[in-house]
């Protein structure tokens, strides 16, 4: 059975039935049918000749009688020779008759006027009845006609009194007195043709042609129809021919029965596990191409490399179920090892919060019916512990081209920062909207009162305007330090570098702070060495920082604390410190009060109205002169900031303090 | 003698409302904080509560929350915020019958409303 299997794919693998298969077998075909043909075209055209010649026989038989019959006259005598001429006359109407003539004594008695044959032709009619005893010859053919036939028949006449007259009208006839006795018999001989006329075979050729004809017809139909069954069966056998071995190898399981159905079965069997052996090529072509884009170019899965390396989860499910690549961050993102991820399916649990979701959507994703669009979404899970929230947004893309519906490659992509950041810019929104409605607040409040006319106490009037002047310049205060923020994030800040003192720029800013210094009880206090140089830098903006800095200090620092401003010149730089015993910074948020919106997290802080840019904008100050600030805090005892800024004359200073 | 609380810790906003409020005769009393302002209404029967919304230590939800829940007093209570755009913050503060008064405010429309809450006890004062 396989090796019939083998012959069979080995033989049907071409796609096509080879064309000379086809015409030869329509060629054998018709050969033989139109030998066959012709055998009964033959065999028919013998039958109807010996039809055609018995009846020519009977007719030639009936005209010998008829002539025979005639009694009154003696055979030879004019009227009996008229009389035998009208019978042949008659005969060649119904026959088709060459030439016909009556002998008696080797004598022509009479015989068929040549102008009578070809009038005759049209007049035939069929004969009547049955005769016996001819004689027949065939004639060879003469030039331009067919071959005839030779019938002769001999009829005995009367002897008497017929004699005589016979006698007597031959010699009348002829001219001659030759006393010769009257024929006892006398002999019909006509020559008559063997078969029917040319015209009668030509028929039969015509139908035989049109018989030929729809044969062929029919036939071009059912080749045509037979190579669009092969067609298909040779491509099953393609198949078959491909899939050859793991066919034999399943064959070898299944019971072959010699009996039909046994046998439509196992056919049955066979296409369906052809089919499954198809899906299964394809889903290996699928794998195979994977890998192929996978190790392309450069070699050992530079690709694969590339992609591990990708700070976002990479995730290609080729099929339902099924992973087909898993990246590092996949890995770590499903709390799965790596060696693990190989054996995971979709259905398995990741062991970690955010993978889990990101797994819930994958496979929501891969499973749903009929395909799906590419869907994104933020996934948002609590890590534990203070390690806050952890965001991710998890893409699930459709592959098209693939031949899995649930071919999809997922993109997980950690935007905790970009959350937080965003969260931090609301808040911040919220914050300078609050911020700027105080003084606005303050300020309409303030001018309505003037304004109504209704209070003309002057203390009242010279306290509307104090506070609207207060007010406004916190306004734009606000104002620029929002402004500054901005400008620090696009970049378009310019640094005005010129000579700076530094002993007038911290001078000016304590006296700038000491108003609300002292609302709050602080004590600000300004220590400089006795000898300060200038350094190189935007006055302006150092200006901000130590505004930013002592503001801060005095904000958070509790009333009755008390704030120190220093500077130290080293031999590359220059730093000033401002120190306050205030509330202090928990350890796990120094890092983050400098970044842009983000304050401390503490009820002191909140308290305390801010926007969460003053420290954002000192460092980014600082960072623009090739400086830094640091800070040493410790939570409840107060914080240290140090603005180190380089400088390029160093001289040894000594301390001294200025109150 | 009709007595309100003025709840804020923006000593301008209080001090401005305090000069309006003394002008139609109303008597005046201040907190710093919705703590401060509980401590008042404890001691001191209050007909009407102005109060800021963002304070420290109890703000303006928490004092309309204790005034009604706490206190059990039916006083009007009139809120005074820049974040009239939190709706759910709007939302809970109507839930304890409070109206909510957008800031920047004038003085003389927020006169108008506490007027229609409680009458001004001089009317023929002001009109002087």
């Amino acid at each position: 059975m396989n090796r019939l299997l083998a012959t069979l794919g080995r033989f049907l693998r071409e796609e096509e039935v080879p064309r000379w298969f086809g015409l030869t077998v329509v060629l054998i075909y018709l050969v033989g049918l139109g030998a066959v043909a012709r055998f009964g075209i033959v065999q028919a055209k013998q039958e109807s000749t010996e039809f055609f010649q018995q009846g020519h026989d009977y007719a030639v038989r009936l005209l010998a009688e008829r002539i025979r019959s005639l009694d009154d006259d003696v055979p030879g005598d004019e009227r009996w020779t008229r009389t035998c001429q009208r019978l042949l006359k008659d005969f060649a109407t119904n026959v088709p008759t060459r030439s016909a003539r009556v002998i008696g004594n080797r004598k022509f008695l009479a015989s068929l006027d040549p102008a009578d044959v070809g009038r005759a032709a049209g007049e035939r009619k069929s004969a009547e009845s049955r005769w016996d005893g001819l004689d027949v010859a065939t004639l060879p053919p003469a030039d331009g006609q067919p071959e005839m036939r030779w019938v002769r028949v001999s009829v005995p006449v009367r002897r008497g009194e017929t004699h005589a007259e016979f006698a007597a009208s031959e010699s009348e006839s002829t001219g001659e007195e030759t006393p010769e006795t009257a024929p006892a018999s006398i002999d019909v001989e006509v020559v008559l043709p063997m078969a029917p006329v040319d015209g009668h075979s030509l028929a039969a050729y015509a139908s035989m042609l049109s018989i030929a004809l729809v044969v062929l017809g029919a036939l071009f139909v059912a080749y045509r129809c037979l190579r669009e069954q092969l067609r298909g069966v040779s491509r099953i056998a393609n198949r078959l021919e491909l899939h050859r071995d793991r066919i034999e190898d399943n064959l070898g399981l299944l019971r072959i029965s010699d009996q039909l159905d046994g046998v439509t079965r196992t056919w049955n069997d066979l296409i369906d596990l052809t089919e499954r052996l198809r899906s299964a090529v394809q889903r290996t072509e699928a794998n195979e191409e994977l890998c192929r884009v996978l190790q392309k170019s450069g070699g050992g899965g530079a690709i694969a490399e590339a992609v591990n390396a990708l700070p976002d989860a990479f995730v290609y499910v080729a099929e339902e179920t099924r992973f087909e690549f898993l990246n590092t961050a996949a890995c770590r993102l499903f709390g799965w090892s790596p060696t693990d991820a190989k054996r995971m399916t979709l259905n398995d649990a990741a062991s970690n919060g955010a993978g889990g979701k990101a797994l819930e959507l994958l496979r929501a994703a891969a499973q749903s019916e009929g395909g799906f669009e590419p869907r994104s979404e933020i996934v948002t899970v609590d890590d534990g512990l203070n390690r806050g929230t952890s965001s991710y947004r998890v893409s699930v893309i459709p592959v098209p081209g693939t031949r899995h519906q649930g071919s999809c490659v997922m993109i997980a992509r950690d935007v905790s920062q970009q959350i937080r950041a965003e969260k931090a810019h609301e808040e911040f929104i919220a914050q300078v909207t609050h911020e700027l409605r105080t003084p606005l607040t303050n300020i309409r409040a303030y001018t309505e009162t003037l304004s109504s006319g209704m209070f003309e106490d002057p203390k009242v009037t010279a306290e509307c305007y104090n506070v609207i002047t207060k007010e406004t310049r916190r306004l734009s205060r606000l104002v620029e330090d929002i402004l500054s923020v901005s400008q620090l994030e696009v970049g378009t800040i310019d640094l005005k570098i010129d000579q700076v003192d530094l002993k007038s720029l911290l001078s000016e800013g304590v006296r700038d702070v000491r108003g609300i210094a002292e609302e709050k009880n602080i004590d600000v206090q300004l220590v400089l060495p006795a000898k300060l140089e200038p350094i190189r830098a935007d006055r302006d903006k150092l200006a901000v920082v130590v505004i930013n800095l002592l503001g801060n200090a005095i904000k958070y620092t509790p009333p009755n604390g008390n704030v120190v401003v220093g500077c130290q010149m080293a031999a590359s730089s220059v730093m000033i410190t401002v120190k306050d015993n205030g509330i202090g910074i928990d350890a796990s948020e120094l890092a983050k009060v400098f970044e842009k919106f983000q304050r401390g997290s503490n009820p002191e802080v909140q308290k305390e109205s801010g926007t969460g840019i003053g420290l954002f904008t000192a460092r980014e100050i600082a960072r623009r002169h090739g400086g830094d600030i640091e800070l040493i805090s410790e939570k409840g005892k107060g914080s240290t900031f140090m603005v180190r800024l380089p400088h390029v004359e160093s001289r040894a200073s000594a301390m001294s303090t200025v109150s | 003698m009709t007595r309100v609380l003025i709840a804020d810790d923006d000593a301008h906003i209080v001090r401005v409302m305090m000069i309006w409020l003394t002008r139609f005769c109303y008597e005046v009393f201040t907190a710093r904080n919705g703590q401060e302002g509980l401590d008042i209404l404890r001691k001191q029967p209050i007909d009407l509560i102005l109060s800021d919304m963002n304070m420290p230590v109890l703000d303006g939800v928490g004092l309309a929350r204790a005034v009604r829940e706490q206190l059990k007093l039916d006083i009007p209570i009139v809120v005074l915020s820049a974040r009239c755009d939190q709706q759910n913050l709007v939302e809970e503060l109507s839930k304890y019958r409070v109206q909510v008064f957008p800031k920047p405010f004038l003085p003389s429309q927020l006169m108008e409303e506490i007027n229609r809450l409680i009458p001004s006890p001089a009317a023929e004062g002001a009109g002087a």
